[in-house]
């Protein structure tokens, strides 16, 4: 009974593994942002970035 | 037969005691409660019974033994301080003779075996080991026993109710070897375990209730 | 037939006397027997003589039998591997070890045409038992019956202090024996030795469900507390096979993982190297890459920066745009590292490169906007950074290496814990983890 639900969760891993590697899943977030216009290219200042803050390390050990 | 069969003192219908010891059970015709007066209290608890001879096996017993007919002639009851048990006299359908020896339903067949060297009664202790006929038998059990009583056939004519010294040997392929030492000289039977499905028997004692 | 030898007889008939009311003749109906101070007639409603023989017979008995009450009655039938048996006899058995009473018990089996059986009952624990045809080969702590090997367990003497009904040889009370047991679950080889006499049996584990079930006894059995010394682990046959699965399963992620690196977009899809000159008159910072493809289905897409950072740190604000559909993908990623040396030697943190992987991005065409930021104080920095189509993410495949190794790791513990508690009873018993033994 055991080796029968180990094999069966066996496949769903594997499965669940290729399924997010062929839709190109990722462990990063990423924000996305929609309708950045064309300009961006010509002024890449005015492209906004959602993010707010910098965190950075400034430190030695 | 192990359960202890009367009549009912008031009715006269058979009454059955659930096991050996029981005392105390009910009549189902007239529904009196029955008690049982010739069981010694002062065991119960403290020694255990002795199941009444009870062996499947009876005179005229027919089987088979490796492709072999036979049938039963004789018997001898042993005795023994704590218990029982029957070697059941048989002649092969060739003539020979033999022993179905039946100790509470474990049986075996063993031929009379003309070995010499063979260990007195004094010289015998358990665990020891002997060769015979390019088997190696474990001595496994000592018992001293008398006869309690004999039936049917048997192939010696005299029979002494003194105690008489009995070894068992048990080889680790099922074979099993008894040394009988109530002559001057100890005898030697050969043979091995069967099991009862294998012997085929027919004519068999009939047990009610099975 | 010699001269002189007594008839065989049957045993003498057994002698019963009818329990009545000595008032009114009627038989009496006993209810709580052995419990009843007093026994009433229900006809008549006089009060038994306590004295009455036959009463005190049976309420003596009782008394005796309250001591110890088989819980399969003596008398029951049942059907045991094709077989019907009656229990004939009952006895109860203890060993002493370290100073502590251990008691099981034993039910005597017996059917006319068969070899009589013996159950055993320990803790809730069955064993169906019977005596062995052929001899075992002992050896040092071991013992081989039947081409089969068996451990040493545990070595005693056992005596009986209870006993009721029948048994194929007269037991009594105080009657001792050395018992010594080898296991190899669920069966159970054991040798019972006294002065004149071995004998060897062969038993195997029953549950008490099917015993009940078997004598149709009524109510439940008694819970198994503990693990016996033959009882058959629920998980040890998985082990084997569930460490055979993870290795086939793992042969296959490796398989998975080597099918997408070889069907990965090979090459880069961009690539370019930047100076950042901070001693530079502030001016916009950000700035956009030429436009780039990015083929194929949708997949991710990896983007890694590389900078010779040296005890210094670089931070990039990266969007991946798309030049079509006006979609962007917004992140921002710190390359930092910093060595050094101290009282205990040298360290280092951090690294020259980092990696991320952007999911699910549409086939099409983009461009990087990038705005870098630096230190002020520090000279300037080289950085690349490269952009890679469909790569395999690696934590996916750890994170199911894992989960696939979790479950053989758990029920590998849960059969070596269940055998620690099988050992502890035994004469071996496993070596604490972690305390000194005396």
């Amino acid at each position: 009974m055991f080796r029968k639900l180990y094999l069966a969760y066996g496949m769903l891993i594997l499965g669940g593994t290729g399924f997010a590697q062929y839709h190109g899943w990722s462990l990063d977030r990423i924000s996305q942002l929609k309708n950045v216009p064309k300009s961006v290219r010509d002024n890449p200042g005015s492209y906004r970035s959602v993010y707010g803050f910098y965190h950075h390390y400034t430190g030695g050990k | 037969m192990t359960q202890p069969v009367s009549n009912c003192p008031n009715c006269g219908a058979k009454i059955v005691f659930q096991w050996s010891s029981s005392v105390q059970t009910v009549c189902q015709y007239c529904k009196s409660i029955l008690v049982r007066t010739d069981v010694d209290l002062k065991k119960v608890g403290q020694v255990a019974d002795l199941p009444p001879d009870s062996s499947p096996i009876q005179l005229n017993t027919e089987g088979i033994y490796r492709n072999k007919s036979f049938v039963v002639i004789g018997r001898i009851l042993y005795e023994y301080d704590e218990g029982g048990w029957n070697e059941w006299h048989i002649t092969m359908n060739d003539g020979a003779s033999a022993w179905l020896s039946d100790a509470q339903n474990e049986f075996a067949v063993s031929f009379a075996s003309n070995t010499p060297g063979l260990p007195s009664a004094t010289q015998i202790n358990v665990g020891q080991q002997y060769t015979w006929n390019n088997q190696r038998y474990t001595l496994t059990v000592i018992t001293p026993a008398h006869y309690r009583g004999v039936e049917g056939e048997l192939p010696f004519e005299y029979w002494d109710k003194t105690e008489v010294t009995f070894a068992d040997l048990r080889s680790e392929t099922g074979r099993f070897a008894t040394l009988d030492f109530s002559d001057e000289q100890p005898s030697l039977y050969l043979g091995e375990f069967v099991e009862f499905d294998d012997l085929k028997l027919k004519n068999l004692r009939s047990f009610e209730g099975w | 037939m010699s001269a002189g030898t007594p008839p065989l007889t049957n045993p003498p008939n057994p002698q019963a006397k009818a329990l009545n009311c000595p008032q009114c003749g009627a038989a009496i109906i006993l209810r709580a027997m052995g419990h009843a101070e007093t026994v009433v007639c229900e006809s008549c409603h006089s009060i038994l003589d306590a004295k009455d023989p036959n009463l005190q017979i049976l309420q003596k008995f009782e008394a005796i039998i309250g001591v110890d009450r088989p819980l399969i009655p003596l008398g029951s039938r049942g059907k045991l591997r094709g077989t019907d048996y009656e229990v004939i006899g009952f006895q109860r058995r203890g060993i002493v070890v370290e100073g502590i009473s251990y008691y099981w018990h034993e039910y005597v089996l017996f059917n006319p045409y068969k070899a009589t059986r013996y159950l055993t009952e320990y803790n809730g624990h069955w064993n169906d038992i019977s005596v062995c045809k052929e001899l075992p080969q002992t050896g040092f702590a071991s013992a081989n019956y039947l081409g089969e090997i068996y451990k040493h367990f545990q070595t005693a003497e056992a005596n009986t202090n209870f006993v009721l009904g029948e048994f194929p040889w007269q037991v009594r009370v105080g009657e001792h024996a050395t018992v010594t047991e080898y296991v190899k679950p669920p069966r159970v080889l054991s040798s019972e030795k006294t002065a004149n006499e071995v004998t060897w049996s062969i038993g195997e584990y029953m549950y008490g469900a099917d015993i009940w079930r078997s004598f149709s006894l009524p109510g439940a059995p008694p819970a198994a507390v503990g693990v016996y010394e033959n009882q058959p682990s629920p998980v040890h046959e998985n082990v084997k096979g569930i460490w055979a699965a993870f290795a086939a399963f793992a042969v296959l992620l490796l398989v998975l993982l080597a099918g997408f690196d070889l069907v990965s977009g090979k090459g880069t899809a961009f690539e370019s190297s930047y100076r950042l000159d901070v001693g530079e008159p502030k001016g916009e910072a950000s700035f956009v890459t030429q436009v780039f493809p990015l083929e194929g289905r949708t997949s991710n897409v990896e983007v890694t920066t590389t900078a010779n950072v040296d005890n210094s740190w670089i931070y990039l604000n990266y969007a991946l745009i798309n030049n079509e559909t006006e979609q962007a993908w917004d992140f921002g990623r710190e390359v930092s590292y910093y060595h050094g040396y101290d009282s205990d030697g040298s360290w280092s943190e951090g690294s020259r490169n980092n990696t991320v992987i952007i999911p699910s991005v549409p086939a099409g065409n983009y461009y990087l906007r990038i705005e870098p930021e630096v230190d002020p104080k520090h000279p300037p920095i080289l950085y690349t950074v490269q952009v890679k189509r469909n790569v395999p993410v690696m934590g996916f495949f750890g994170i199911a290496f894992l989960a696939l190794l979790i479950p053989a790791i758990a029920i590998t513990w849960r059969s070596l814990s269940f055998e620690r508690m099988r050992w502890a009873e035994s004469d071996h018993p496993p070596i604490k983890i972690g305390s000194s033994e005396d």
